[in-house]
């Protein structure tokens, strides 16, 4: 199977593949492998065999509209982005042939637009404020989850929004 | 005097209530929950005997609701209600009202409450019983308070000021004034927020102390006159007046200073013949000296380091006082502290965005546990929402142990296996205080963390380091692959250990 998985604001080919009842994970030219056993749900052991058994429990949720996840390690939590790609056994499927897909910044909870920061076309890097949502008595920069390019801007300033509420679309 | 009690409606939700529950089953007593509609499914709902709804989910039109809590209590055949902490723990119509229904009120007296919960009324209470009070107005100044007035006050009291709301509380209504010609905006500021979060615009002036220690005491009170203080709690670590950390006993003081502050303490608490709990809150300077702040006429959120080292169960003693019961307690022992605990508050907030609360649906939860730690959670599993009409405290983690350093070790151990996950929550936030090189040396006032976190520059709590990079792409990958496999191989989707692990294995090999 190739993924893309957009971690720490940049895009990964991953691929993956299971041999002998163990994973091979490979991305930017590194190959790990693990013995993975299933927890419950989304818990996950894993052992690697190529590094002193080192033994690692992960979580994985799925947070956000666009189905990124949260992935939760011993040393912290970090954001994921949606895997997206191809078949099982690798190959380019009509998912992969598209860029990782347009992501977009929604209202977290419900509060007004009170200053929209970029315009259509717009390039911004990971983490660059886009929106500011007062809500309960605080402002809120809402901020961009990849490098990339302004798609859409669904708002204007003085919007009122509910959670949830689709703002900017970044791809 | 003594009082039957069979039965205590629990007039709260979350952490609290599940606490409540279990000190009033743990002394054979009843118990009686209420809820609003989204806590239907709660914990404390689930544990209690019996049962009530009470309305719709926003404070107003349930947990506020001194009508149909009154009611419950009545049709649950109660004896007793206890209120907890916020909603109605301090509002005397509501002790009154309970008075009134012929219902123990687990708490204060509704007198002891009006006098306490103002602020200007309560400073008056502890000068007249002797305890030194910071510089600030007698009186509350009103909308009407001509400006060139509030102006010689503030001067008077001594720059740098704290307006601060005369009804308030948890830090709200608050403003520091350095500079005199900031006086007329801060005032207006703090009086609009005044209004809005509490609906009296009455503010007081203090003087502000710079880099104080809060320091308060817990203390009980029966119905013969007996006050007990207990061991000090360290409140210092505060985020924009709000408590994150709270700690057992407080570095900054000794023996000496101890017995003053409980002396203090007490006489306070007996100037207004306070029964019940109740804690007296304290700044404590660079010298020091210590200055009486407010009293909470409550059982408060922190209230579990105090029993970790007192080895007392306050809630136990909180109902024995209401049935007429005297203490019984060894004051002298009750200021010994027995190791040391520390608490964290941890909030359904993304530390990454302001500590903004994260309400949601948990999708997976693991408790930590252990020797020395105690989680009061509110019970929530995966699956649960959290909701958004309350304050988002989804537990209190306590950590004891038999000095600071081991204390601290246990709870940086408990927060690394504490897991929640589908919402933020402030744990990030917690490893990284606990590991700070200030907090670890007890170098720490009530400006601490609002500093340390301007220092971050935003960096994000939320982050793991660059040699664990790989983790999170071979868990993405694995997540990725083993729900493509369960979707495609509904035997797969069964796997459990064993057989049926291999089996589903050997599925993804072909």
């Amino acid at each position: 199977m190739e993924l893309q998985i957009d971690i720490g604001g940049r895009t990964r080919t991953v691929i993956v593949e299971t041999k002998d009842g163990q994973y091979h994970v490979t991305s930017d030219g590194e190959t790990w492998l693990a013995d993975v056993a299933v927890i419950d749900g989304a818990t996950y052991s894993v052992i690697f065999p190529d590094r002193g058994y080192a033994s690692q429990e992960v979580g994985v949720a799925v947070v956000g509209p666009n189905g990124d996840l949260s992935v939760h390690l011993a040393s912290g939590i970090t954001t994921v982005g949606r895997p997206t790609g191809a078949g099982r056994f690798g190959g380019r499927g009509a998912q992969a042939a598209q860029s990782v897909g347009a992501r977009q910044v929604v209202a977290p909870m419900p509060g007004k637009v009170v200053r929209v920061l970029v315009k259509p076309g717009d390039q911004v890097k990971a983490r660059q404020g886009l929106v500011v949502v007062e809500a309960m008595k605080m402002e809120n920069e809402l901020r961009s989850p990849k490098d990339g390019r302004i798609v859409s801007v669904l708002i204007t300033e003085g919007t009122s929004v509910e959670a949830g509420r689709p703002l900017v679309v970044v791809e | 005097m003594s009082a039957s009690l069979t039965k205590v409606l629990i007039a709260n939700r979350g952490e609290i209530a599940v606490r409540l529950i279990r000190g009033c089953r743990e002394m054979g007593l009843k118990t009686v929950a209420v809820y609003s509609e989204c806590d239907r499914t709660a914990q404390h709902v689930r544990h209690a005997d019996q049962a009530y709804a009470i309305g719709p989910n926003p404070p107003r039109q349930s947990y506020l609701r001194i009508d149909r809590i009154i009611d419950a209590a009545r049709a649950s055949g109660a004896d007793a209600v206890h209120p907890g902490y916020g909603f109605l723990a301090e509002n005397p119509e509501f002790a009154r009202a309970c008075r009134d229904a012929g219902l123990i009120f687990i708490g204060p007296t509704p007198e002891a409450m009006d006098l306490m919960g103002s602020k200007t009324a309560a400073r008056a209470v502890a000068i007249a019983a002797g305890v030194p009070v910071v510089p600030g107005t007698k009186e509350p100044l009103g909308p009407e308070a001509p400006m060139a007035d509030v102006a010689r006050i503030a001067a008077e009291v001594g720059y740098p000021i704290l307006i601060k709301a005369v009804s308030g509380g948890g830090g709200k209504g608050m403003r520091t004034v350095t500079d005199p010609a900031e006086l007329a905006s801060a005032l207006r500021a703090a009086r609009s927020e005044a209004l809005s979060a509490f609906g009296d615009p009455a503010v007081y002036i203090e003087r502000r102390v710079m880099r104080p220690r809060h320091i308060e005491i817990q203390l009980l009170g029966d119905h013969h006159g007996t006050v007990v203080p207990f061991v000090e709690r360290e409140c210092s670590i505060q985020r924009r007046h709000q408590k994150v950390v709270e700690e057992s006993p407080s570095l900054q003081v000794n023996p000496g200073t101890r017995r003053a502050l409980a002396a203090a303490a007490a006489a306070v608490a007996r100037g207004v013949g306070y029964t019940n709990a109740g804690t007296i809150e304290f700044l404590l300077d660079q010298n020091g000296e210590f200055f009486f702040l407010e009293m909470n006429t409550r059982l408060q959120v922190e209230h579990p380091i105090t029993e970790l080292v007192t080895l007392t169960d306050l809630v136990h003693w909180q109902l024995r006082i209401a049935r007429g019961e005297r203490l019984d307690l060894d004051p002298e022992q009750a200021l010994v502290p027995r190791g040391h605990a520390i608490e964290c508050r941890i909030y359904a907030e993304d530390p990454d965005r302001d500590f903004l609360p994260s309400p949601g649906r948990i999708t997976a939860m693991r408790l930590p546990a252990g020797p020395g730690i105690r989680c009061d959670d509110c019970g929530a599993v995966a699956g649960a929402d959290v909701p958004v009409s309350y304050d988002p405290l989804i537990a209190k983690l306590s950590a004891w142990a038999v000095d600071r350093p081991t204390a601290i070790a246990r709870m940086a151990r408990a927060l690394g296996e504490y897991d929640v996950r589908g919402i933020k929550t402030t744990i990030p936030f917690f490893r990284w205080l606990l590991a700070d090189p200030d907090f670890l040396a007890g170098r720490f006032d009530t400006t601490f963390i609002d500093r340390a976190l301007a220092c971050r520059n935003g960096q994000p709590f939320q982050e793991v380091p660059p040699e664990d990079e790989h983790l999170s792409i071979v868990a993405a990958a694995v997540h990725a692959m083993t729900q493509k496999t369960a979707a495609a191989s509904p035997a797969a989707a069964a796997a459990g250990d064993g057989r049926w692990k291999r089996h589903a294995r050997n599925q993804g090999l072909r």
